[in-house]
């Protein structure tokens, strides 16, 4: 998998690139995720929203098997993340060797970035690729650098992260991820931990992304950034998808109540 | 500094005896590391049946005086007919005794890193050993690395306490020069100062170690 097949936008694909369907989670008898199927087109950028609580977070984490769930299944681009169905129709789980390598093709962006403290910039960004990929130091030293150029942090590539602001450690964690190469990103709420005035730069490099084509999730509080960016918006609440559309039709027309007071009360918070 | 003079051929003696001191403090602390830092890897991933084997070890370990411990194992050992020279005896004791204090330094160290960081080794695809080689371990580490320094320590003044089984050491010499001099004081104090020096430059390097490895914090 080279870096051009898995950026190129491929609509007339068949296939999605990712494809969830009924998705069970339970925390002890906490059901927090009641049956969710999301399919998400190669090239597509669907952002996710809701109230606190409504399983964003947990639906991510589902996708690369952070967290485990128990009903339903993942694939990306065809490959079965985490569970196999057998002949007899029941789940059977991956063995941890190929769940590793499918997790390989999801990048994940935290909102508390998540960065290794010990390693510097560079080596957070080669780390995987060089060890888990087996790429040559040198060819991932230059891709590392590349992507750093792309989220404009060049200069900080020997800095450690704790002498980075949190808006720069997001755009390495964005970086990181993207280093190996992912078929999907996946955002969770990644600009919530950051000052105001840094949310713009890493918004920036995500829409960016979104425009060189990259398959993604993002789970967000900006609505500009949802109405601007976002080919479909996801409505969760309870555990379940109640809508979903094209920005401009849900921001202008909820067809549900939930979503229509969501919106009000977002609306009167932030006064967009 | 009379009364001093006198001894000065002794504490050559007493020298000999801090560098047998030091010879078999730094000859348990390796298996000792070692030790514990498998029982707390067992610990944290192992299963249930080993790790309630672990936590009974650390439990009953704990509450064991060391002295109690040498004594017991110094009478226990002839009688089933090992014949181990009574330095590893000693050895095998401390290392089995600091190896539970040193596996909990260790799995603290292991446990207080946030899981986030354990999601982000995930989610790049690391397999469990080379997250736990780069990126839980060096963290952990430098965690673990503050107590246990303090038990090394701790191990280097316990070996103080074998000449309860004969074994020649500091403090033995120490007692040794004391009956033919009967200068306990100069000899004492001379003996405090030598394990004085010894903890306090590990110490020392302990603490230059944290502030080498502890770029980036
Ligand atoms: N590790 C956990 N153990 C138990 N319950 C959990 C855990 N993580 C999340 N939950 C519960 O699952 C539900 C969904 O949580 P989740 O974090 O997915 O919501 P969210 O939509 O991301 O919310 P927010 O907007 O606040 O981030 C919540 O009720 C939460 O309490
Ligand atoms: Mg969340």
């Amino acid at each position: 998998m080279n870096a051009e097949s898995s950026l190129a936008t491929d609509v007339t694909s068949p296939r999605p690139m990712l494809d969830m369907s009924g998705i069970v989670k339970r925390f002890g008898a906490n059901e927090v995720l009641r049956g969710v199927s999301l399919q998400v087109a190669r090239g597509e950028t669907v952002v996710v929203i809701g109230p606190s609580g409504s399983g964003k977070t947990t639906l991510l984490r589902c996708v690369n098997l952070l967290e485990d769930y128990q009903q339903g299944t993942v694939a990306v681009d065809g490959e079965p993340v985490g569970y196999v169905m057998d002949r007899g129709g029941q789940r059977q789980r991956m063995a941890e060797r190929e769940i590793a390598a499918a997790r390989e093709k999801i990048g994940i962006v935290f909102q508390s970035y998540n960065l290794f403290p010990h390693m510097t910039v560079l080596q957070n960004i080669v780390a995987a690729p060089i060890r888990v990929r087996g790429i040559p130091r040198p060819k991932a030293e230059q891709r590392a650098r590349d992507l750093l150029a792309m989220v404009g942090l060049s200069e900080k590539a020997d800095a450690y992260p704790a002498r980075l602001s949190g808006g720069q450690q997001q755009r390495v964690a964005i970086a990181r991820a993207l280093a190996m190469d992912p078929k999907i990103m996946l955002f969770d709420e990644v600009t919530s931990a950051l000052d105001p005035e840094l949310v713009g730069e890493v918004l920036a490099a995500m829409q960016q992304l979104a425009r060189d084509g990259m398959t993604m999730i993002v789970v967000t509080h900006e609505m500009s950034f949802a109405r601007d960016v976002a080919d479909r918006v996801v409505f969760m609440d309870g555990g379940v998808i109640v809508e979903q559309g094209a920005p401009e039709e849900m921001f202008a027309s909820p067809r549900t109540d939930r979503v229509r007071q969501f919106l009000k009360r977002y609306n009167d918070r932030y006064r967009i | 500094m009379k009364t001093f003079a006198p001894l000065l051929h002794s504490y050559w003696y007493l020298f000999r005896g801090a560098g047998m001191t030091v010879l078999m403090a730094t000859t348990a602390v390796v298996p000792a590391t070692l030790l514990g830092a498998l029982l707390a890897l067992a610990q944290i991933f192992g299963s249930r049946a080993t790790r309630s084997a672990i936590v009974g070890y650390i439990f009953i370990i704990r509450g064991i005086p060391l002295l109690v411990l040498l004594t017991f194992v110094y009478y226990l050992l002839p009688l089933t007919g090992v014949d181990l020279p009574p330095f590893w005896g000693v050895v095998l004791v401390l290392a089995c005794y600091y190896a539970a204090f040193m596996s909990e330094a260790f799995r603290a160290g292991i446990l207080s890193l946030p899981q986030a960081q354990w999601d982000a080794a995930k989610s790049l695809g690391m397999s469990r050993r080379l997250m736990l080689r780069i990126v839980i371990f060096p963290q952990a580490l430098r965690l673990a690395a503050p107590p246990f320094i303090n038990l090394c320590i701790n191990l280097i003044k316990a070996t103080s306490l074998v000449s309860i089984v004969g074994l020649w050491e500091l403090t033995m010499a120490s007692r040794e020069v004391v009956e033919r001099t009967l200068a306990p004081f100069q000899i004492f104090l001379a003996a405090a100062a030598m394990y004085f020096c010894i903890c306090y430059a590990l110490a020392l390097y302990g603490k230059y170690l944290e502030r080498r490895v502890l770029v980036g914090h």
